[in-house]
């Protein structure tokens, strides 16, 4: 059967419908079914759903643009004769919500003696039998504890019936349940794998570091290069660390190069900057600018790192760009490359520009 | 100051005549010496007038020097390669990476595990004291993935098994024993479906049984024109030789089965080659080509007559030993199927049919015990720089339907196109023949089946190059990702960077 849920909301609203604010009463169940049953459709999937914030769509404001916000003519026919019926009755039996869900006839006749002493004689030779009201076999059906069981109220031999039943049930229940009209198992879609989507197939880091390395627009070709890069950190001999420029984070020497794109982000975290350095002219006075330490976020700080990599490549002498920058990048895991100078000026002037901070940078 | 002539004199003094007076401007005589530098010196440059000279109809804006743009062919300050440098790194091959993981528990390539079955879709190392080998036949090519593990090795698939047991029979063993028998097989398959590969896997089965290995590691090499060429009088059509190509083709050989070929003493007659020692072995006999290219096609033809002899010559048969089966594989065989980059006297091109070497290698795979004491032929195309011809594509299509059963008269049989201009002489050649003893084969490679695949995927997750777990999905995913197991494309997703999943 279907769910009786606008009833209940009649009865609320019916008591609701006394009060006099407008407000309130623009809510009661005056507006259609249809509205309401369409609101989930109406609700905004942004990023922020979540929250106090969200504001339940009145069902008056609802606008769609090939509609009109008022109920059609039959429509509020129907609601106006069910509240006038029901202001007649003083039994509380609510009004016919045959336009909501359909009723069973059966219901209809129960409250139209004269409607029940015409109806067809197969409903009155039922309605004597078995003295119960008829059901919707469709509603019936969905519910569980129909389902597979034989009804069997009275007979000779009940046990066996249910043994029978008990019989069937065992033999079906297997297959229901492995496979619910399915030949084989329901193929389980990853739900957080990103990388389903083509444009972020690549990690994170190994995408920005290809794209600062694109000239002209030439992706493809910077991502040949990236393969090459990553090709060489994969087969040249594991870094041997220096103590003073230890990486952040980093497996043993001999486990890098077996993960190239982890050996390529260790490399680029550890020699990225926390900040940088802002030139304020016209605070200190005397055209003399002042060095405020700017804090900069992940993709930030590594993108300055991996700009560094790549210029101090260019200095390399190996025969073509991605050996250059393969070369480069080794060269930080070792600590040998001059991005380590700069980074340790950069955060020098950093910490003594701290005292500057404290100064008005609002404009 | 006073001069010292007199005014008598002065007035003695006449005109001299023109020529005897010394010009005011440097006289320029035929003399041949030192006259050279002054015709040819710069001239005197002008002084720097542009203040005082006005320069009309030109604008008078400042020229601002442009500065060079930087040097950013390579994106920076490397210097360029040189061609000698360029070519050694795209023909180097790499067949190990020391990071990669060693397997513990990895099989050899040996005669017992090639016909094994039980190891199918398994990756056999090969034998390291035959790596050596190998290379000196060019059975590895540079684009193929060996670089990223320990060891090189490759997938036990079925087409590997079968040829094993054909290995195993005609050397005489295992079941059905043939020996002496020869197959000839044209192999062919998709773009990255392991035809060279599977060349290299008969190579190592060959080596394996001490055959004799011969190989042309590229078809090409030999009608691109890069070679030196010579043609052969008194023949019609004019034939040539390739004299520089056939010493290569020897040291190859040699390099590869020196072992074999120092026990083989030569047993045949050979006039044309007074300078062979009596009793020498065939190793001598190949190293007479190495240097001299004038003579290398003599000593391949009789080097070849001693690999094919089935019996001695009279008065040679002290020492004697059966020769051994051969196998004989060609990479990019349509390149021999179309006309050469060769032109005769006429600047007509060539065909490749005229070229010695190429007919000789040719002519193997015609009807006939071409190999008197059994061997394989393996001659496979290649779609990497493929000509395409279409008198080859008709071919392998009239071997299809001849294997398949439809006679030439029938209408399904491939014919070509009217005035598609085929090459008559390449169908010709590749006819099928009706009822041979050693037919013509081809032999079509498909992609691995998804067991192999998941042992193929298992060889890179145990070398640590594939973190993720290998699970019938996650191969099942890759095998159609490759179109059907094309081993080329699965051992590319293999070692592919991606975001690591979740």
């Amino acid at each position: 059967m279907t769910p009786r849920l606008n009833l209940f909301t009649a009865r609320a609203a019916s008591a609701l419908r006394q009060s006099t604010t407008p407000a309130l009463a623009s809510r009661s169940i005056a507006s259609p079914a249809r509205f309401r049953a369409i609101q989930p459709i109406q609700c905004r999937w942004n990023s922020s759903r979540d929250g106090s914030k969200k504001v339940e769509p009145q069902p008056d404001e609802q606008n769609f643009p090939t509609s009109d916000q008022l109920p059609d003519v039959s429509e509020e026919a129907n609601e106006i004769s069910r509240i006038m019926d029901k202001e007649k009755r003083c039994d509380g039996v609510p009004s016919t919500p045959e336009l909501d869900q359909g009723s069973p006839v059966e219901e209809i006749l129960s409250r139209d003696k004269q409607a029940m002493k015409h109806m067809p004689k197969v409903m009155q030779d039922e309605l004597k039998k078995s003295g119960k009201r008829s059901f919707s076999t469709s509603a019936r059906s969905r519910m569980p504890e129909v389902d597979g069981v034989v009804p069997n109220a009275d007979g000779p031999s009940a046990e066996a019936a249910a043994a029978l039943a008990e019989m069937i049930k065992q033999a079906q229940s297997p297959v229901v349940e492995e496979n619910p009209g399915l030949k084989f198992d329901e193929p389980v879609v990853p739900q957080n794998v990103k990388t389903l989507n083509y444009r972020n197939r690549y990690d994170t880091l190994q995408e920005q570091f290809t794209k600062l390395m694109m000239m002209d627009g030439k992706l493809t070709k910077a991502q040949k290069n990236m393969g090459i890069i990553l090709e060489h950190l994969r087969t040249s001999s594991p870094p041997q660390m220096n103590p003073r420029r230890p990486l952040l984070d980093a497996p043993p020497a001999s486990q890098m190069p077996l993960d190239p794109v982890n050996y390529l982000t260790v490399v680029v975290d550890s020699v990225a900057p926390l900040f940088r350095i802002r030139q304020q002219k016209g605070i200190a006075g005397g055209g003399a600018a002042v060095q405020i330490p700017m804090p900069l976020n992940l993709r930030q700080r590594r993108r300055t790192a991996i700009r560094w990599i790549i210029d101090g490549s260019a200095k390399r002498r190996d025969t073509s760009f991605s050996r250059r920058v393969a070369a480069e990048i080794v060269a930080v895991a070792e600590g040998r490359s001059g991005v380590w100078e700069k980074r340790d000026q950069q955060h020098k002037i950093g910490i003594s520009g701290r005292a500057n901070l404290s100064t008005p940078m609002r404009r | 100051m006073a001069s010292s002539w007199c005014w008598n004199c002065l007035s003695r003094l006449r005109l001299t005549p023109q020529a005897l007076a010394p010009s005011a401007t440097p006289r320029i005589s035929n003399a041949p010496f030192h006259s050279t530098a002054l015709r040819y010196a710069n001239p005197v440059k002008k002084k720097n007038t542009t203040l005082n000279v006005q320069k009309h109809r030109v604008s008078a804006s400042i020229k601002k020097k442009k500065k060079k743009p930087e040097q950013r062919s390579s994106g920076g300050g490397g210097r360029a390669m040189s061609p000698a440098e360029r070519r050694a790194l795209k023909k180097r091959i790499v067949l190990s990476n020391p990071n990669a993981l060693e397997i513990e528990s990895m099989v050899d390539l040996s005669a017992e595990t090639m016909v094994d079955s039980r190891l199918r879709g398994t990756v056999l190392g090969l034998p390291m004291p035959m790596i050596d080998q190998l290379r000196a036949v060019e059975a590895f090519k540079p684009k193929q993935g060996w670089s990223v593990f320990r060891r090189p090795g490759t997938v036990l698939r079925r087409d590997t098994i079968e040829m094993g047991r054909l290995i195993e029979q005609i050397s005489g063993e295992g079941d059905k024993p043939q020996k002496g028998k020869v197959v000839k097989k044209i192999v062919n398959g998709m773009k990255g479906s392991g035809k060279s590969v599977h060349l290299l896997q008969a190579m190592a089965m060959a080596f394996l049984k001490k055959w004799v290995v011969i190989t042309v590691p590229d078809a090409r090499d030999l009608v691109c024109a890069n070679t030196a060429y010579t043609a052969v009088e008194g023949t019609k059509p004019l034939q040539y030789i390739q004299p520089n190509a056939v010493s290569a083709l020897l040291v190859r050989t040699v390099e590869a089965n020196r072992d074999l070929l120092a026990k083989l003493k030569v047993s045949q007659k050979h006039p044309s080659l007074p300078m062979l020692q009596p009793g020498s072995t065939l190793e001598d006999l190949a190293k007479l080509g190495f240097n001299d290219p004038a003579i290398s096609w003599a000593v391949f033809q009789a080097f070849w007559a001693e690999l094919t002899a089935s019996a001695p010559a009279a008065g040679l048969e002290k020492g004697f030993v059966a020769r051994p089966p051969m196998l004989v594989t060609v990479d990019g065989l349509a390149h021999w199927m179309a006309e050469s980059e060769y032109r005769d006297v006429d600047y007509n091109k060539i065909h490749a049919h005229d070229l010695y070497f190429v007919k000789h290698f040719l002519s193997l795979l015609k009807e006939g015990d071409s190999l008197k004491n059994g061997g394989l032929l393996l001659y496979a195309t290649s779609l990497s720089n493929n000509p395409n011809p279409l008198a080859l594509k008709i071919a392998m299509d009239r071997l299809a339907a001849h294997q398949a059963g439809i006679s030439a008269n029938s209408p399904e049989y491939p014919n070509p196109a009217a005035y598609s201009g085929v090459d008559e002489r390449v169908l010709e050649f590749l006819k099928p023949a009706e009822k041979a003893a050693s037919p013509l084969e081809l032999q079509i490679l498909d992609g691995i089946t998804r067991d192999e695949a998941r042992g193929f995927f298992e060889y890179f997750a145990r070398s640590g190059l594939v973190r993720d777990a290998i699970t019938e999905q996650w191969v099942g995913e890759r095998w159609s990702l490759s179109g059907g197991g094309i081993i080329g494309e699965l051992e590319k997703l293999g070692r592919r960077f991606r975001a690591a999943s979740a």
